[in-house]
């Protein structure tokens, strides 16, 4: 275990804003931080940067306490923060090589480790641009770059997505997967719940500072999950799941049977246990003569798992 | 982003070891320092202000040296001209101190909170860079850019050289006591910017400090002199009034008094006891560490020029009333010298150390406040 915390709380002033977190990430994996908005996602991964001290519970990275022995923790760790500046009169290589500096890396192998970043995050051509010049989500990748100067061990990414591209953000999970197969560990902070779906391979849930679930995805997946099937007419469709005695739930449609706006006409949802169950539906689909259009997954797992745990704490 | 070099370079060899808040090496502090003055020097104008300064201290120069000579018109003694000289480089000493402790809060009052509102200063306090680092490395630079300020005056200090013919020794001391002046100041301003999270309340927090060594003192002192002012017994040198009420005059008008060591009771203000508030102005530092314009063991020393007169009012307020007086007025009778207990000792020490003292006071809250992990957070904080 790289990361391992137990029981933390941490309140300012009256706001209790991480109120008994337990987490595990490990290495070699990429672990989700998946909670909405204020559920105190960000002061844990302050406390998991070094930065604040909890006020119970024990933090280990990488074996070492953050507070106590702040240097080797922070040595090993790598955390790019929801919110960051960067300085705008420096250009992206400079960016890079004070930050090499400031890891205490003679000025020769500071150039050599901000040439590979800047190409890792491909932003070679604009390493002679100042700070200022760059976009967002090229800022984003300058972030994400700058935490990885000094190799470390265990990444702390606070919502690293936010702002990217749809292209930047596939090369982003391609290089967190990778850097998870290097052996790395690896922490995503998010709320955004499908860019997760396909890069974690461990969720902590946390709400209201509390860590409700930690989930293997692999296990969610076992358990099924909601698809969304559609056909051209919508009456076939659920007198034959009716027929073979299917829990479904006709969408578009309210209970008298006249459309909704915004939601797709004749569908349904219908939970299936896996994708084999859901190639024999579609087989028993076409031979039973419903016309059929698609059938695919409702949302993601983590999506539909947030979900329920909201349901739960209802 | 789509792939990963092969070797990633190796983390530092040897493992890291833990150092303290103020552990300190010149590759960490040099690292911030640098950092500071690119980001500073290429997002400002400064070379307008430099300009500016300069053309200001030359106006300021070059009008004193007319009013000076215009003022000398006709036979001036050679001896006074020197004087003359040393009026021009006094007023152009204080000028540039004066414009120095104006300018230098802007470079650092916003070191911290500013780069905290940027979101720039938690990322560098996760590296490790220990917080004395980036204190100092942030002290360094501001007094860096201070500093050229100081340069660009530096033509206008030679004029005052030759012009008061002042030595090279001299010079150098005043230059390095303007130098540290603004390295004080500047460090108060970092104080500040630890301290509260708006920069515009660090700034005016920081001008206030700095009114206060420079004026607000000055006015406490004055305002002061009344309430330091008791009875205080001096030994007075001359003819009891006793003895000189006796003596029937309508007989005699030329008395035979023997005069003679008598105590009496005076008012006198003990400025003795608030003189530091002038000690630690940076005028008066600059001004007494200067060497005198005459010898002062002269029996008539009349102070000439600024920098003489603070020089000679600062060490008699240090010490206090004068508790020997000659009031004796018949014949002659010198005073017997009195016992020599008036300590008339440089007083810029003292104001060197009391600003060392706040200097060092504001770099040790700017190292606290920038240590991690931070405990207690102060309201209206945060961390990133």
């Amino acid at each position: 275990m790289t990361i391992s915390v137990q029981g933390v709380r941490r309140h300012f002033g009256a706001v209790r804003a991480v109120d008994g977190v337990d987490l595990e990430a490990r290495a070699g994996r990429v672990t989700a931080l998946i909670g909405p908005n204020g559920a105190g996602k960000t002061t844990l991964l302050l406390m998991l940067a070094g930065l604040l001290v909890p006020d119970a519970g024990q933090i280990r990275i990488a074996g070492f306490d953050p507070v106590t022995q702040s240097r080797q923790a922070r040595a090993r760790t790598g955390w790019m923060p929801d919110a960051f500046g960067t300085w705008d009169s420096l250009t992206a290589r400079e960016v890079l090589e004070t930050f090499g500096a400031a890891y205490g890396m003679p000025p020769a192998l500071a150039t050599a480790r901000a040439t590979e970043l800047l190409a890792t995050v491909h932003l070679s051509e604009f390493a002679k641009q100042p700070a200022a010049v760059l976009s967002r989500g090229q800022k984003q990748r300058l972030g994400l770059a700058r935490a990885l100067v000094h190799d470390p061990q265990v990444l702390l990414l606070d919502e690293p997505a936010a702002g990217l591209d749809p292209r930047s953000r596939v090369d982003l999970r391609i290089l967190l997967r990778a850097l998870a197969a290097e052996g790395k560990t690896v922490l995503v902070s998010s709320h955004v719940l499908t860019e997760l779906d396909e890069l974690a391979d461990d969720a902590v849930f946390i709400s209201g500072g509390r860590s409700v679930s930690a989930e293997q995805l692999g296990a969610l997946d076992a358990v099924g999950r909601q698809w969304r099937v559609t056909a051209l007419d919508a009456g076939a469709l659920t007198r034959w799941l009716s027929s073979t005695g299917a829990q479904f739930e006709l969408e578009g449609a309210a209970d008298d049977g006249s459309p909704v706006e915004g939601t797709p006409r004749g569908s349904v949802l219908i939970h299936i246990p896996d994708d084999a169950a859901a190639a024999a539906l579609v087989r028993d689909a076409v031979s039973a003569g419903v016309p059929l259009v698609s059938i695919a997954p409702a949302g993601g797992v983590l999506e539909q798992t947030y979900l329920s745990l909201e349901e739960e704490r209802r | 982003m789509s792939t990963v070099t092969e070797n990633p370079t190796p983390a530092p060899e040897d493992p890291v070891k833990e150092r303290g808040a103020w552990s300190l090496s010149w590759h960490g502090v040099s690292t911030v320092a640098r950092l500071e003055l690119r980001q500073r020097l290429r997002s400002t104008k400064w070379y307008i202000g430099l300009a500016v300064f300069f053309v200001i201290v030359g106006v300021v120069t070059l009008l004193t040296l007319l009013t000076m000579n215009a003022s000398s018109v006709g036979d001036v003694p050679p001896e006074l001209e020197g004087g003359a000289g040393r009026v021009v480089f006094d007023v152009v000493v204080f000028f540039v101190l004066l414009l120095g402790v104006l300018v230098a809060p802007t470079l650092s009052s916003s070191a911290i909170n500013g780069d905290r509102k940027e979101g720039t200063l938690a990322i560098l306090q996760v590296t490790l860079l220990t917080p004395a680092e980036i204190a100092i490395g942030k002290v360094l630079a501001a007094w860096a850019a201070a500093l050229a300020f100081l340069v660009v005056s530096l033509p206008f200090l030679l004029v005052g050289i030759v012009e008061g013919r002042l030595s090279i020794a001299a010079v150098l001391v005043t230059i390095g006591l303007l130098a540290f002046v603004l390295a004080v100041v500047v460090t108060l301003g970092l104080g500040f910017s630890s301290l509260v999270p708006k920069t515009s309340s660090s700034a005016v927090l920081t001008y206030l400090g700095v009114a206060s060594l420079t004026v607000i003192t000055l006015i406490i002192f004055g305002l002061s002199l009344a309430l330091t002012i008791t009875p205080t017994k001096v030994q007075v040198w001359g003819v009891p009034s006793e003895v000189e009420s006796s003596w029937d005059w309508s007989k005699d008008e030329n008395p035979s008094f023997q005069c003679e060591w008598y105590e009496s009771e005076w008012d006198q203000p003990h400025t003795e006891r608030t003189w530091w508030l002038l000690a630690i102005n940076p005028f008066v530092i600059v001004a007494d560490a200067m060497p005198a314009d005459q010898p002062a063991e002269e029996e008539f020393y009349i102070p000439e020029g600024v920098m003489s007169v603070i020089r000679y009012a600062v060490r008699e307020a240090r010490m206090g009333p004068e508790l020997y007086s000659d009031q004796c007025y018949y014949g002659n009778q010198p005073m017997p010298a009195p016992p020599r207990d008036r300590d008339d000792s440089p007083v810029w020490p003292w104001g060197i150390g009391g600003l060392t003292l706040l200097g060092a006071g504001a770099l040790v809250l700017a190292v606290r406040r920038l240590s991690i992990p931070v405990g207690k957070l102060p309201r209206g904080t945060r961390i990133a």
